[in-house]
């Protein structure tokens, strides 16, 4: 918005809000610097957001999909998580492990970072707000059915709830239960069923409304 | 002294298990400069510049005042700093007039018109 088109009364907060802040200011001088040091290139910026704009949790869906429906590769993927993302095409840009962890009819998983805000970004994209406050993160390992309660979760008593503690290198993906009446549905129509939150474990997979 | 003791067990990131109130399940886009930030950490860590933990450390060297009252991405972008100091990388020097020199080309930009 230009200054010319201001010249009507009106206040000027709006354009103090568009400026840049501080902390804005210094994530480009900082970049700058580090381009200018030849430290970074100029373009790798731009390049890994096209990469974090191509992560959203559709990859770790198409991965719930094909093991529910497949599996061979449920076990190679329990085995090892990164092989089997990296099997169905799903590339990891960083050194992290992934282990998937297994819901059942005896255990839930639950994955949280108490220390910060690891996530398995390769496959889920970038994690929620709520998963790099203070609430989640402290809650999450010491009452988990009370944090669960507050997504709408209810875990019977007779199922053990087991909360995984991410790290800088060892990142986790809920693998949930595939709901009942699915059977015969094709991969696609299994994988848009599998929510982000199924996949950290906060809410189980549900039919939609219309079929229930 | 037992009174402090808790703060030499617990650093300020240590928070699992502590008493929390309910959780706000609002959600935001990321700004752009956010997102520039995140890609920025990617970046640094391929390079073996600044990995994650030294991230983690370096927000949690901020101290619980600055990181209790920065968001996110302002805690990544000082810690970042911070590091590349440490590391001989940049000096507060350079990164001071390079700032001046951001804000007055917004300020610039913004004068023109832009």
């Amino acid at each position: 918005m230009s200054v010319h088109e201001h010249e009507h009364d009106h206040p000027h907060d709006e354009i103090s809000v568009e400026s840049a802040g501080y902390y804005e200011i210094m994530e480009t001088a900082v970049r700058e610097l580090l381009v200018a040091k030849g430290m970074i290139g100029p373009g790798e910026i731009r390049r890994q957001i096209e990469v974090l704009d191509s992560r959203t949790p559709a990859l770790g869906a198409k991965i719930v999909a094909r093991a529910w429906v497949d599996p061979d590769f449920r076990a190679r993927l329990l085995a090892d998580g990164r092989t089997g993302c990296e099997e169905l095409g799903i590339s990891f840009y960083d050194d992290t492990a992934l282990i998937v962890l297994e819901n059942t009819a005896e255990v839930h998983n639950l994955i949280v970072c108490t220390l910060c805000s690891c996530y398995p970004r390769p496959v889920l994209g970038l994690p929620p707000d709520w998963y790099k406050e203070k609430p989640y993160r402290a809650r999450a390992v010491i009452e988990p059915r009370k944090v669960l309660a507050e997504f709408g979760t209810t875990i019977p008593d007779d199922v053990e709830i087991r909360v995984s503690d991410s790290t800088s290198m060892v990142r986790y993906l809920v693998l949930p239960r595939r709901p009942d009446g699915t059977e015969g549905w094709s991969e696609e129509a299994l994988a848009a069923l599998v929510t982000r939150d199924a996949m950290i474990g906060v809410v189980p997979v549900t039919l939609p409304e219309t079929i229930q | 002294m037992t009174d402090s003791a808790h703060l030499v067990r617990k650093l300020p990131n240590d928070i699992g298990g502590a008493e929390a109130g309910p959780i706000d399940m609002t959600e935001h886009e990321l700004l752009p400069w956010e997102k520039r930030c995140h890609a920025l950490a990617d970046v640094l860590d391929f390079k073996k510049i600044i990995n994650t933990e030294e991230k983690r450390r370096g927000v949690e060297a901020l101290g619980a005042q600055m990181i209790g009252n920065l968001s996110y991405y302002e805690r990544w972008i000082v810690a970042f700093g911070n590091i590349l100091f440490q590391k001989g990388l940049l000096t507060p020097e350079e990164l001071a007039r390079k700032m001046d020199e951001v804000a007055a080309r917004h300020a610039a930009a913004e004068a023109g018109g832009a």
